[in-house]
């Protein structure tokens, strides 16, 4: 039998990227919360070193045993059977994905939370990407506005602001929403090959400018500046400048006492009575089972978890799953048209760029012009576009591996030569494509693949979308007349083949007023379970042609301030 | 009810195990993954993908042998027999094509063996394809990853793509375009990291 343990205040299920916010307002307004994480603390002095080996070709940072034993299957197509991918992009630990992540900290744009409305008054509705199931957003980006702010402040970013109260500022991106103030702290420190592309996109008319980060460019709250030594991406921060949550927030709220942590602690169900309130969390301790009561319970794990874990939580009041008696859980999901979805661009140079060391995207230079609604569609046949990004660090067996762009065989001593003089020659770029749910696109429990819980793994349904494939390809073209334009002898586009699993999801747990196509309200909280709260990508209802992480937690921050402002209303539903 | 039962004994079964527990296991030598023959063959098969030449060594003089046969031996011993299986089958093919073991064959020969493989026209495999482009693969890891893992001796392999060496922390200087930085021969677990990891 589980063991029942002393009811808290609030739990919060998974302290990653967005929960790890979430527990800070809550602890300071004197709420008792119980952090339930799947993974453990990790020591950056142990765990984080400058290894390919570890960090990159075989994962160890990010495979921890949960998510490796429920990596969900992928299929293009519902009437496909689903495999099970080799590769997991989640991670369970104290700060979660906020650990391996590139910490690039973009606030959406304006567009972004209402593109359906904003599209039909500009082109028309039949620019609308067919069959998408896109809504606005139930909040504005003015409304996030002082939330994003917080975090930007609370987490630490370094970054340089393109327009203030209106003021627009070249320096940073002019095509960014109003911000009420300055950055904690300036950008990431630039370098010759950034100030090279910056020149070749200024050259262009365009307007390059670093994006925002959450590592420290100076120190920031007792923690080092940025050490560049150029094994960020997969790996956690050996100095801590990363604003990994771990290091940031959920230390800040355990000083307050309010907030317990309790790790290698997985999650298995959510409890609900027979009137449909929520009573606490099943989890599972060192082969023990545990019940957490709690007055309110957020999830926040994974995109896939979040819906997987309230599908698997069935109970007399939902008997389709927790929140899910409107059939709208795991539905209008999808993956970030980016790398990972085949949205690449390669190019080589005839001098060394010196790419090895820095902070990934974070140590970058970004175009904007090709995002979001920045440039007139007419004609185009999409809506959208990505944003463009060229970076720093490059590890030696990825280097070694390199394409030889024609130019040499595979193997042997001419590809010995050709690696000699061109693996300091060449790079990649970073594109981000706005990418919006779809009938097709969706998420459920697969009906064969199970954990060894014996409970079954998500399955992901992601079909084709011609909307995403053509933005992908121009802002593709733009890229490469960017390289081109600094120099680059060769440039390979990748061929946009869309998101399988990826480290970008979103939807499943979608935000919205109406309860027949959304499953939070505007505030997060379930439409069925009104003490039910959803953290994470699994609430965005589009992506953004940018890294989702900065967004998820000013949302997390305004979930959770919400709860304790209207504490009674909510726990006593 | 039964099922409640069953549930229970796996989760009792299912305790997470921490991080700290599996870098100790780490510890522990694994025993050898392959034969000396299979070693052998190994080793000529990596010096045609990284042959000895002007350049620097080749392959096996990096020990990037050595790299593989204890990645098969332990992180990667799933994949052992496939491997073995790639082997045997090159030899095999070796003998069949070209009339003699493959570490008998002159370069050309084993080279067009390499060839034949890698195009997907050699016949005796699972899949010659996809065995030619992982045993190329390891040979990369080995050559260029962190000598700890028992491979890139003499940090030949970030001397041939020039690449400078991880290192805790760089300056502005470490990033400049257009001149020569000095090759910081460190593993990432201090020294030079020989025969220190698995």
């Amino acid at each position: 039998m589980a063991i029942n343990l002393k009811p808290v205040d609030v739990a919060v299920v998974g302290l990653g990227a967005a929960g790890g916010v979430a527990v800070l307002p809550l602890a300071r307004a004197g709420l008792k919360v119980a952090g339930i994480e799947a993974g453990t603390w990790m020591d950056p002095a142990k765990d984080f070193k400058p290894d390919e080996i570890h960090n990159n070709v075989r994962g160890l940072v990010t495979t921890v045993p949960k998510a490796k034993q429920e990596i969900p299957t992928f299929r293009t197509s519902p009437d496909a059977k689903a495999r099970q991918a080799a590769t997991h992009p989640m991670m369970n630990a104290v700060g979660g994905t906020s650990i391996h992540y590139h910490a690039q900290s973009w606030r959406l744009k304006p567009w972004d939370f209402k593109t359906r409305s904003e599209t039909i008054k500009r082109y028309g509705a039949s620019l609308l990407p067919k069959g998408s199931t896109l809504e606005d957003w139930p909040v504005s980006y003015e409304e996030l506005e002082p939330f994003y702010d917080t975090v930007e402040h609370e987490v630490g970013v370094s970054g340089k602001a393109g327009n203030i109260q209106g003021t627009l500022d070249p320096a940073g991106n002019v095509y960014e929403g109003p911000r009420q103030r300055e950055y904690p702290m300036p950008p990431l420190r630039t370098c010759d090959y950034l100030d090279h592309m910056h020149k070749a996109a200024q050259s262009l008319g365009w307007k390059p400018f670093h994006a925002p980060a959450a590592i420290n460019s100076q120190p920031y709250r007792g923690r080092a500046a940025c050490a560049y030594h150029g094994y960020c991406d997969r790996g956690g921060c050996h100095v801590r400048a990363k604003n990994s949550t771990c290091f940031t927030t959920i230390p800040e709220a355990q000083k307050t006492k309010n907030v317990t942590v309790f790790d290698n602690a997985q999650v298995t169900r959510i409890v609900a009575d027979a009137s449909g309130k929520v009573t606490g969390v099943l989890y599972i301790r060192g082969g023990q089972e545990y019940f957490q009561p709690a007055k309110v319970v957020l999830v926040s794990s994974y995109t896939y978890e979040n819906t997987r874990l309230l599908l698997l939580s069935k109970s007399k009041a939902y008997p389709n799953g927790l929140s899910n008696n409107h059939g709208q859980v795991g539905k209008h999901y999808f993956g970030h048209w980016d790398a990972q979805a085949g949205v690449g661009v390669t190019a080589l140079f005839p001098m060394d760029i010196n790419t090895w060391y820095g902070a990934m995207l974070s140590q970058g230079v970004t175009v904007d012009e090709w995002a979001d609604d920045t440039f007139d569609h007419t004609g185009l046949g999409f809506i959208g576009g990505a944003s463009l990004c060229t970076y720093m660090e490059k590890h030696p067996i990825a280097a070694a591996s390199m394409s030889t762009f024609g130019r040499a065989p595979a193997w042997g001593s001419k590809w010995k030569q050709f690696v000699h003089e061109n693996a300091g020659r060449f790079t990649g770029a970073y594109l981000q494509t706005n990418s919006f749910p779809y009938e097709n696109t969706y998420l459920d429990l697969d009906p064969d693949v199970k954990d060894p819980l014996g409970d079954p793994v998500c399955r992901v349904t992601s079909g084709p979308k011609e909307n995403e494939t053509r933005a992908a390809v121009y802002a593709q073209n733009k890229m490469e007349a960017w390289f081109r334009a600094a120099g680059a002898i060769e440039v390979i586009k990748g061929q946009p083949f869309g998101p399988a699993l990826s480290t970008h999801t979103y939807g499943g747990t979608r935000m919205g007023d109406n309860p027949e196509t959304n499953v939070v309200d505007r505030w997060g909280f379930s439409h069925e379970a009104l003490n039910l709260g959803m953290l994470g990508g699994s609430v965005f209802g589009t992506s953004g042609a940018r890294n989702p992480t900065l967004t998820m937690q000013a949302l997390a921050w305004r979930t959770a301030e919400h709860l304790a402002k209207n504490w009674k209303s909510i726990a006593g539903a | 009810m039964p099922g409640e039962i069953s549930r229970r004994t796996v989760i009792a079964s299912a305790a997470i195990v921490p991080v700290a527990a599996l870098t100790a296991a780490a510890q522990t030598p694994p025993p050898s993954a392959l034969s000396d023959a299979q070693l052998r063959l190994l080793a000529a098969f990596v010096d045609r993908i990284i042959p000895k030449d002007e350049l620097g060594p080749s392959a096996s003089e990096c020990d990037v042998p050595i790299y593989i046969n204890r990645s098969l031996g332990d992180y990667l011993a799933a994949e052992k027999p496939a491997f073995i299986e790639g082997l045997e089958a090159t030899d095999a093919f070796a003998r069949r094509s070209q009339e003699r073991a493959f570490i008998e064959l002159t370069p050309d020969k084993q080279d067009a063996v390499l060839t034949a493989m890698e195009s997907g026209n050699a016949e005796g495999f699972a899949n010659a394809r996809v065995f030619f482009n992982r045993a190329r693969r390891l040979a990369l890891e080995g050559m260029f990853g962190d000598p700890y893992y028992g491979g890139n001796k003499n940090f030949a392999g970030w001397d041939l793509i020039q690449y400078p060496g991880p290192r805790l922390a760089t300056t502005a200087a470490d990033q400049k375009m257009g001149v020569d930085i000095k090759p910081y021969h460190h593993s990432a677990y201090g020294g030079s990291g020989e025969n220190h990891g698995h």
